[in-house]
């Protein structure tokens, strides 16, 4: 699964650490979604979507999907 | 940094406090009760108290594991299934030694098994996960 998240973040000029702590929890989750190294469950997946005010499909698609 | 979130490192602050207050009831009731320092009840009411110590220690590790990060959570079931595993293996495997005639070991043996693969596999888990300080 490959997603905006480190973009979405970017644009809105928060840390890591802030969207840790809208999201309630460690940056090290959040540093690890934005690196691949980690798929959020879904009731992450749909805060993180919801947090960015965007559809979940707007933030995370398959793997090879634009 | 502290890696953790203020809930998680409170969970786990609890939890270590409770799993000490068990060990150092359990190692003062080991040296006591091998050294015949104390009575026959006296002894088993010890070994109660440990044993609720451990419970207590056991329960309050699974409610910071409930409440956890779940980047954390999966770190650490990760760690206690590759522990567990490892628990089984060593010790169903050293069964076999044994017959071969490897010297006999006892059960705490393998629990020094699982504890330090629990601990190397958290420490892996923390290294593959950890963070960079932003640029």
């Amino acid at each position: 699964m490959t997603n905006r998240l480190r973009v979405l973040r970017a644009e809105r000029r928060w840390s890591q650490a802030d969207v840790a702590e809208r999201l309630g929890v460690s940056r090290q989750t959040v540093n690890a979604i934005e690196t691949g190294k980690y798929d959020p469950s879904l009731p992450l997946a749909f805060s993180i979507a919801r947090l960015f005010e965007l559809k979940i499909e707007e933030v995370f698609s398959p793997n090879g999907q634009p | 940094m502290n890696p953790l979130t203020p809930r998680d490192g409170r969970n786990f602050s609890i939890f270590s406090r409770w799993m000490l207050a068990a060990i150092l009831t359990f190692a003062v009731a080991t040296i006591l009760i091998d050294s015949d320092s104390i009575p026959g009840a006296a002894g088993w009411a010890l070994t109660v108290a440990t044993v609720v110590l451990m419970i207590v220690a056991m329960r309050s590790y699974v409610v910071f594991l409930r409440q956890a990060d779940e980047l954390l959570r999966k770190v650490h079931l990760e760690a206690l299934a590759l522990a567990f595993g490892a628990g089984i293996i060593s010790m169903m495997g050293y069964r076999l030694c044994e017959r071969l005639g490897a010297p006999k070991l006892d059960v705490n043996d393998a629990s020094l098994v699982m504890l330090i693969c629990w601990m190397l596999v958290q420490w892996h888990g923390w290294r593959r996960y950890s963070v960079e300080e932003e640029s």
